[in-house]
């Protein structure tokens, strides 16, 4: 269990990687290639450990709905954003109001999907994810003022 | 400084982009495998991509050149970020089919991200800005992953 426990929290520090490599190349070459060469380098990486595994599954494809494959192009379009916002806001202000634009908007999509109102405890949650988006913003806010002349 | 409204906006949107992706996403994964999704999604994503690079370098000629004139100074790994990237899938896949369900894998993987934020500010992690944290970041950092905390296992 403790393994487990350690690799997810291990998954979220890749991911924060991942972002701030982007970022950094994204401040050189720009958002819009930094999210290309995000896309390109992943799919080479993938494609040897999926001829290793077998992984192959071009069959079941035209199975799948259409709305199925618009995930790479919102994507392209996320890692272009936080490669933008990265070297602007920080690692943690940026992950702080990407993780709060995708649990409220996971809200929503759960709404549309199951037709069902969000629960009393989620909606608590979302004015606390609020509530922090804000302290955030004052937190900078008065660190600028500081360090204005 | 304070005037930053845009990218505050602007990150808030790239995480709505973010819940949408791993929303389709997750549609390709259940028809097909996690890691041929992410492939199929990798794929896509860089054509996508491209016809992006394509029509903001039409858009703004000047700025891409800007870019170009530096790139002889970045080092390899710059480029390396989608790395990583993919082994999110893997270690998700391996996780989320353990006792912490999907619910825990997400939970521990924010506040993952979180934690490496702060580190990653406190250290400038690859060549990023130093950048201190003060207290009122700390319980920004707490509301966020409390309330996302609600959100995940308030679910009916």
């Amino acid at each position: 269990m403790i393994a487990y426990i350690l690799l997810a929290f291990l998954n979220g520090t890749v991911i924060g990687t991942s972002r701030a490599i982007n970022g950094r190349l994204g401040a050189e070459v720009g958002s819009f290639k930094a999210s290309l060469w995000n896309h390109l380098i992943g799919f080479l990486f993938l494609t040897p450990a999926l001829l290793l595994m077998g992984g192959w599954k071009f069959d079941v494809l035209p199975e799948a709905p259409l709305s199925a494959y618009i995930g790479g192009f919102f994507g392209a379009l996320f890692v272009a954003v936080n490669s933008y916002i990265f070297p602007r806001l920080g690692a943690m202000n940026a992950v702080l109001l990407v993780i709060s634009g995708q649990m409220i908007t996971a809200v929503l999509i759960d709404y549309r999907n199951q037709g069902v109102p969000p629960t009393a405890i989620r909606c608590l949650g979302v004015i606390i994810v609020l509530l922090g988006v804000y302290l955030t913003r004052v937190s900078s806010a008065s660190r600028a003022k500081d360090k204005s002349p | 400084m304070i005037g930053r409204s845009k990218d505050w906006l602007l990150a808030i949107g790239g995480g709505a982009l973010l819940a949408l992706m791993i929303n389709y996403n997750s549609l390709l994964a259940k028809h097909t495998t996690p890691m041929f999704a992410s492939w199929v999604a990798h794929g896509l994503g860089a054509v996508a991509a491209l016809a992006l690079v394509v029509l903001y370098s039409r858009v703004f000629r000047s700025a891409d050149k800007a870019g170009d004139a530096r790139r002889e100074k970045i080092p390899l790994w710059f480029y390396l970020g989608g790395i990583p990237g993919t082994f999110t899938v893997i270690l998700a896949a391996v996780t989320v089919n353990s006792s912490l369900s999907l619910s825990g894998t997400i939970a521990l993987m924010l506040l993952g991200q979180v934690l490496f934020g702060i580190v990653s500010d406190h250290f400038g992690l690859f060549r990023t800005p130093k950048r201190r944290t003060v207290p009122a970041d700390i319980l920004g950092a707490l509301c966020v992953l409390t309330g996302s905390a609600l959100i995940i296992f308030g679910r009916a």
